[in-house]
C-alpha cells in the first residue's frame, strides 16, 4: 500500500511561482475543495473531517513530491470503510447528513484518482452539489458570498484545465472564469425571476426547521434561554402608522395546564373557539414575514378577528382554542403573509364554569405558602366583594410595591422536583424574569378563585423600524397572563409591566452580555456599533425580501404589474418561454448578420468594379484604385479623365500617410454621377 | 465469434447502415469545399456539440434544480441558474475561440517514408487572444493533439506530424482543429483539407549496402597535372555549398586584400572518379527494395562528397554533387514508376 511519506528534512517550499504547472493546478484545486468543505465541518462527524483533511494533505504532498498516485484497490477499500462508518454513525446511507458525509468523502477520495488536468469533472460536479447542501442550513448573505467564491474557484479550476499550453497565471484564468460567469448573470436573473416556484415535489423536508424559538410548554427558565438569542423572529410592516410599543403583543401558545413544574397547552376538549368575539376598535392591516419555527402556532399580533384568517400561500391557517392560530403543518420555510388585528376586543364573556375548570386547576401539594398568602389576601376586608379586575389590580400592586426585581439571571428556583418554586420566588427571593412573574400571577389568581392562564409569545419590537419594517427578535419572547372576568371575558394582565415598566413601554429589552468584538466596538464607539448593526440588518432584510422570499406570490404580483389580470403557472411559463425564444431569435439574427457582414472597403471596391465593368474597363479584385485609374485612362481616354482623377484621389486618401479608411459620402456621389454620365455617353455612341 | 457477440447481432444492420450514411455524408462534404492551403474559419465551417462532460454538467444542473425545488431554496435557484448561464456563455466563447481564425499551411518539407513529416500551420487571430486550440490529423489518435495559444492580433505556429507509410507524393491528410476552451462543456471543431502534398522519399535501406565501385575517367591523370598558376594540384574555385574544411584558407588570406576569391580543395576521388548508381546494380528483389538501396547509396555518396549520377529504367540523372542534386535524385527515386 502506498504509504504516507512525510517530507524529508531538506525539502523546501520552492515558491508559488516556481512550481510546475501540474502541481500548481492540483494545489489550487485542493484549496478550492477545502474552502467548499469548510462550512460543513461543524455538521460532519469527526472521522469524516479527519479523513478529508488527511486525504487532501496526502494529495498535496503527492503533487509536491511527484510521487505516484495510490493504487485503485486502496481507494476502494477506503471507500468501503467510509460507507461502513457512515452506516454506523447514522444508521442509514440515505438521508441528508449521511448523504453529505458520503459525498464529501467521495470528493476527497476522487482527488487521489485524477491528474490535474484530465477527468476532473466528477470533482467539480460533486463540489457544486456540496455547495448546494450548505443552503439547507442557512441562506444568509455570508453563505451567498461564500457560494459565489466557491463557484468562482471551481470555474477557475475548469478554465485552467482547458488552457493546456504554457503556464497561464491564476489571475488570468480567474479573470476568464469571472467574465464567463458575469456574462451569464443576465440569464441567471431572468430565470430566477420567471422560473415558477412550485411546491415540494415529494415529502416535506423537516430538516430545514428552526432550532430556536418558543415551544409549546414552559418551565421556569426556558423563555430566558430564548431571550438570549438576538436573531430575528418576525418582521412587520403596517399599513399606516404602527401601534404603540405597549400594544405589540404577539400571541403564541397559551399554556393552561400546570403540573407544578411545567406549563403546558390544554388539549382542546370543549373548545371555546366559537365563543363570542366582539371587536372594539378598527382592524389594523399588516404584513408579516415569519422565520421558520418549531411550532404550528403562528405568533400573530393580538388579535385577528375570527373571520379574517391570515392568507398564507400554500398553508391553511385555522383558528384554535384561546385565540391561537394554527398552521396545518410545522412552518419550515420563511413565510410572508398579510393579516389583520383588532387591538381592543372582548372575548369569551359567556363561558360556563365547566369550560373554565381547567383555568382554575392547581396541582395539590405544590406551593402551599403561596396558596396561604392568596387566602390571606382574599380575606382582606377591602377585597371582600372584589371582582376579578380588582383582585388582579391588587396583586399587580403588590408586585409593584413588594420589592420584586426583574432580572435575566435570577438563578434556579425549586428543588429537583420543582416543589415550591413559586413559593421561593414569590415570597423569598423575589427576583425573576417574565415567566416567573406570569407563573406566579396565574397561580395566585387561581388560588383567589379567578380563572387565569399563561400566554407566551413576543412583546414589542425594535424601537426604530429598519427599512420600513418593525423587527421582532427572539429576545422579545415574553410570557404574560390572562384572567377571566364574568360578563367581560378574558383580560390581559402583564405582571412584568408592574415590576419593570420600561420593559414594556420603551422596549429596551434586557441585553445579554455582548461578545468580545462587539464589546470592544461598543466601548470604542457605541453609535458605530449600532449603525453597523442597523446597516447589516437592512442589508439582510433586503436580501430576505428580494431573494430568499421570492415566492410564487411575488411572481404573480410581477405578472399583474405587467398587465395579466389573473396570473397562473401557465402564464409564468409562457412568459419565460417567450423571453427565451426572443433571446434565441436575437442570437440567430446576430449570427446571420455576422456571417453576411463584409468589410465596408471590400463592399465599396466591389461596387466600383461593377461600375467600371459596365463601362467596359477590366477590373479585377486585386487591382488597386490607382491601377484602375490607369485602366480607365487607357480605355476611355480623355472622357474618363475626371473618373480617373477620382480614383486616384481615393487611392491617395486610403493609402497615404494619415489616410482615412473610407471616402466621404461626397466622393461616392460624384463617382456615381461621373460613371452614369460616361455610361450615357457610351450608350449614345 | 465470442458468445457476447451473438447478442449484438441485431445491431449489425444498423451499424452497416450508419457506416454507409457516414460515407455518403463524407463524400458530400468533400465535394462541397475544394482543398486549400488557407482555411478561413467562419460560422459555416465550425461545428459545435456538447461533450460528455457537458452532458454530465446538464445532469448535475437538473439534480441541483430538483433539490432546490423540493427544499424551496431560493439560493439554490441562484446557484443553478448561475451555472446554467455560465454554461450557455461558455458555448458562445467556445465557438468564438475558433471563429475568425485563419489557418495557413506552410509548404511541407520532404521526408523519408516512415519518418514523421512535420506540418507547420500558422494560425492568425485578427482580434482577441485564443487559448487551447488543438490540431491533429483527423485519422490520428485523439492523444496526438498539439495544443497552441494564439495571441491577440498575432500569429502562432503549430506543428502536426504525419507519417507517410510509403514513398511517393502524399496529399496532406485532412486536419482537425478543435477546442474545448473555456469550460470543456462544448467541443467546437473544424475539418480542413489542405491542397499541398508531402513528398516521401524511399526509406533508405538499413543497414546500408556498400557503395558500388567508382569508375575512373579517361582523362584521369592529365586532369590532376593541370594546375592553375602556381597552385598545387587539386584546387578549384570555391563553389557554394563546399564544406568549410575544404577551403584553402591560406590562399584566401593572401588574396583577400586584392579581391581574390576563395578556393577549395578538390578531393581526389571526386576529380577522377565517377560513381554511377545503377538500377541494375542494386541487387535483385522487389522494386521497393532496390529503390531503398539506391536511396541509401545516394545518401552515402552525398555524405562522402562524391560526384554521382543515378540510372533508373527510363530516367537518368547526370553526375552531380551537392544538396540540390541529392534532392533531385531522391525525388526521382520517390516518383519513379515501373
Amino acid at each position: 500500500m502506498a504509504g504516507l511519506t512525510l517530507p524529508v528534512g531538506g525539502w523546501r517550499w520552492p515558491g508559488w511561482r516556481h512550481l510546475p504547472r501540474d502541481t500548481r493546478d492540483t494545489l489550487f484545486l485542493l484549496g478550492v475543495i477545502a474552502w467548499i468543505v469548510l462550512p460543513h465541518v461543524p455538521r460532519l462527524p469527526w472521522w469524516c473531517t479527519l479523513l478529508t483533511a488527511l486525504v487532501l494533505l496526502w494529495r498535496g504532498q503527492i503533487a509536491l513530491s511527484g510521487a505516484p498516485l495510490p493504487r485503485r484497490w486502496v481507494l476502494v477499500v477506503v471507500l468501503l470503510a467510509v460507507a461502513a462508518l457512515t452506516l454506523f454513525t447514522y444508521r442509514t446511507l440515505l438521508g441528508k447528513e449521511a448523504g453529505v458525509t458520503l459525498v464529501v468523502s467521495m470528493m476527497a477520495l476522487k482527488t487521489l484518482e485524477l491528474r490535474a488536468r484530465r477527468d476532473a469533472f466528477v470533482v467539480f460536479f460533486l463540489g457544486f452539489f456540496i455547495v448546494l447542501t450548505q443552503f439547507l442550513g442557512s441562506q444568509s448573505l455570508p453563505v451567498a458570498a461564500a457560494m459565489v467564491v466557491s463557484v468562482w474557484g471551481l470555474l477557475t479550476a475548469l478554465v485552467l484545465a482547458h488552457m493546456p499550453v504554457g503556464q497561464p497565471s491564476l489571475r488570468q484564468a480567474a479573470g476568464l472564469a469571472a467574465r464567463t460567469a458575469l456574462l451569464g448573470a443576465p440569464l441567471m436573473a431572468l430565470l430566477f425571476v420567471l422560473f415558477p416556484r412550485i411546491g415540494p415535489l415529494w415529502g416535506v423536508p423537516q430538516d430545514a426547521a428552526a432550532t430556536t424559538g418558543l415551544s409549546g410548554s414552559m418551565t421556569l427558565g426556558s423563555v430566558a434561554e430564548v431571550a438570549l438569542d438576538d436573531g430575528v423572529a418576525l418582521r412587520l410592516r403596517f399599513e399606516g402608522l404602527p401601534p404603540a410599543q405597549r400594544d405589540l403583543y404577539f400571541r403564541g401558545p397559551v399554556l393552561t395546564e400546570f403540573d407544578g413544574r411545567q406549563w403546558k397547552r390544554r388539549e382542546p376538549a370543549g373548545s371555546d373557539a366559537r365563543e363570542a368575539f366582539e371587536a372594539l376598535s378598527a382592524p389594523l392591516r399588516y404584513e408579516m414575514t415569519l422565520e421558520p419555527q418549531r411550532l404550528t402556532v403562528l405568533p400573530l399580533l393580538e388579535t385577528p378577528p375570527p373571520d379574517a384568517a391570515p392568507r398564507v400561500d400554500g398553508l391553511r391557517v385555522l383558528r384554535g382554542a384561546a385565540l391561537e392560530w394554527h398552521a396545518a403543518r410545522p412552518v419550515t420555510e420563511r413565510l410572508r403573509f398579510e393579516a389583520e388585528a383588532v387591538l381592543r376586543y372582548r372575548y369569551g364573556a359567556r363561558l360556563s364554569r365547566a369550560q373554565l375548570h381547567d383555568a382554575l386547576a392547581l396541582p395539590s401539594g405544590f406551593n402551599p405558602r403561596t396558596l396561604a398568602w392568596a387566602e390571606a389576601l382574599r380575606h382582606e376586608p377591602r377585597l371582600a366583594e372584589a371582582d376579578a379586575r380588582t383582585l388582579a389590580a391588587a396583586v399587580l400592586e403588590h408586585i409593584a410595591r413588594g420589592g420584586y426585581t426583574y432580572t435575566l439571571e435570577p438563578g434556579t428556583y425549586g428543588d429537583a422536583t420543582g416543589h415550591d418554586a413559586i413559593d421561593e420566588f414569590w415570597l423569598d427571593r423575589k427576583r425573576g424574569f417574565c415567566e416567573h412573574f406570569a407563573s406566579a400571577f396565574v397561580v395566585v389568581m387561581r388560588a383567589l378563585g379567578v380563572p387565569a392562564r399563561v400566554v407566551t409569545g413576543y412583546q414589542g419590537a425594535d424601537p426604530r423600524p429598519s427599512d420600513g419594517y418593525l423587527i421582532v427578535r427572539n429576545s422579545y419572547a415574553h410570557a404574560w397572563a390572562e384572567y377571566w372576568q364574568p360578563g367581560v371575558g378574558w383580560l390581559r394582565a402583564d405582571p412584568t409591566a408592574a415590576v419593570a415598566p420600561d420593559r414594556i413601554g420603551l422596549t429596551r429589552s434586557l441585553q445579554p452580555r455582548p461578545g468580545l468584538v462587539a464589546g470592544a466596538l461598543g466601548t470604542v464607539s457605541p453609535t458605530l456599533l449600532a449603525a453597523l448593526r442597523e446597516a447589516w440588518e437592512a442589508a439582510d432584510n433586503r436580501w430576505n425580501q428580494w431573494v430568499l422570499n421570492y415566492s410564487s406570490g411575488r411572481q404573480f404580483e410581477l405578472l399583474k404589474s405587467l398587465g395579466a389580470s389573473s396570473p397562473s403557472w401557465e402564464d409564468l411559463a409562457y412568459v419565460l418561454l417567450g423571453v427565451l425564444c426572443a433571446a434565441s431569435l436575437a442570437g440567430a439574427a446576430w449570427a446571420w448578420w455576422d456571417q453576411r457582414h463584409q468589410d465596408p472597403w471590400t463592399r465599396l471596391a466591389a461596387r466600383i468594379r461593377r461600375r467600371l465593368q459596365r463601362l467596359g474597363v477590366e477590373a479585377a479584385p486585386h487591382h488597386a484604385p490607382r491601377t484602375l485609374a490607369q485602366a480607365v485612362r487607357e480605355r476611355l481616354g480623355e472622357r474618363g479623365a475626371a473618373l480617373a482623377a477620382l480614383l486616384e484621389a481615393l487611392d491617395a486618401a486610403r493609402y497615404a500617410a494619415g489616410g482615412r479608411r473610407m471616402p466621404p459620402a461626397a466622393w461616392r456621389r460624384e463617382f456615381a454621377a461621373q460613371a452614369r454620365a460616361l455610361a450615357r455617353d457610351g450608350a449614345l455612341r | 465469434m465470442r458468445a457476447l457477440d451473438v447478442l449484438t447481432l441485431p445491431l449489425h444492420p444498423l451499424r452497416w447502415l450508419a457506416a454507409r450514411a457516414r460515407r455518403r455524408f463524407r463524400a458530400w462534404w468533400m465535394a462541397r469545399t475544394p482543398p486549400s492551403d488557407t482555411h478561413q474559419l467562419r460560422q459555416s465551417n465550425i461545428y459545435i456539440l456538447p461533450t460528455r462532460a457537458g452532458l454530465m454538467f446538464g445532469t448535475t444542473l437538473l439534480v441541483l434544480l430538483l433539490a432546490s425545488i423540493n427544499y424551496q431554496l431560493n439560493l439554490g435557484f441562484v446557484l443553478t441558474f448561475l451555472l446554467a448561464g455560465s454554461g450557455v456563455v461558455s458555448m458562445h466563447v467556445t465557438h468564438a475561440t475558433l471563429r475568425g481564425l485563419t489557418l495557413r499551411l506552410r509548404a511541407p518539407a520532404p521526408v523519408h517514408a516512415g519518418e514523421a513529416a512535420l506540418l507547420e500551420i500558422v494560425l492568425t487571430s485578427p482580434g482577441t487572444a485564443r487559448y487551447g486550440i488543438g490540431l491533429r490529423a483527423e485519422t490520428a489518435t485523439p492523444a496526438a493533439f498539439s495544443w497552441i495559444d494564439v495571441p491577440a492580433r498575432g500569429q502562432a505556429v503549430a506543428r502536426v506530424s504525419f507519417v507517410p507509410a510509403r514513398r511517393g507524393l502524399h496529399a496532406v491528410p485532412t486536419l482537425l482543429a478543435e477546442t474545448r476552451f473555456p469550460l470543456g462543456l462544448f467541443r467546437a471543431w473544424t475539418l480542413w483539407r489542405p491542397a499541398s502534398s508531402v513528398l516521401a522519399w524511399p526509406a533508405p535501406e538499413r543497414p546500408p549496402a556498400p557503395l558500388p565501385a567508382a569508375l575512373g575517367t579517361a582523362r584521369g591523370e592529365a586532369t590532376t597535372r593541370r594546375a592553375e598558376g602556381s597552385e598545387t594540384e587539386g584546387v578549384r574555385a570555391y563553389r557554394r555549398g563546399d564544406p568549410l574544411k575544404l577551403v584553402v584558407w591560406k590562399k584566401a588570406a593572401k588574396h583577400a586584400g586584392v579581391g581574390g576569391e576563395l578556393v577549395s580543395r578538390d578531393t581526389s576521388a571526386a576529380l577522377h572518379r565517377q560513381l554511377w548508381l545503377d538500377w541494375q546494380a542494386s541487387g535483385s528483389g522487389v522494386d521497393e527494395g532496390r529503390l531503398s538501396r539506391l536511396a541509401a547509396w545516394v545518401l552515402a555518396a552525398d555524405a562522402g562528397h562524391v560526384r554521382y549520377g543515378l540510372r533508373l529504367p527510363g530516367r537518368e540523372l547526370p553526375l552531380g554533387q551537392g544538396e540540390s542534386h541529392r534532392r533531385a535524385c531522391l525525388e526521382a527515386l520517390a516518383l519513379w514508376r515501373a
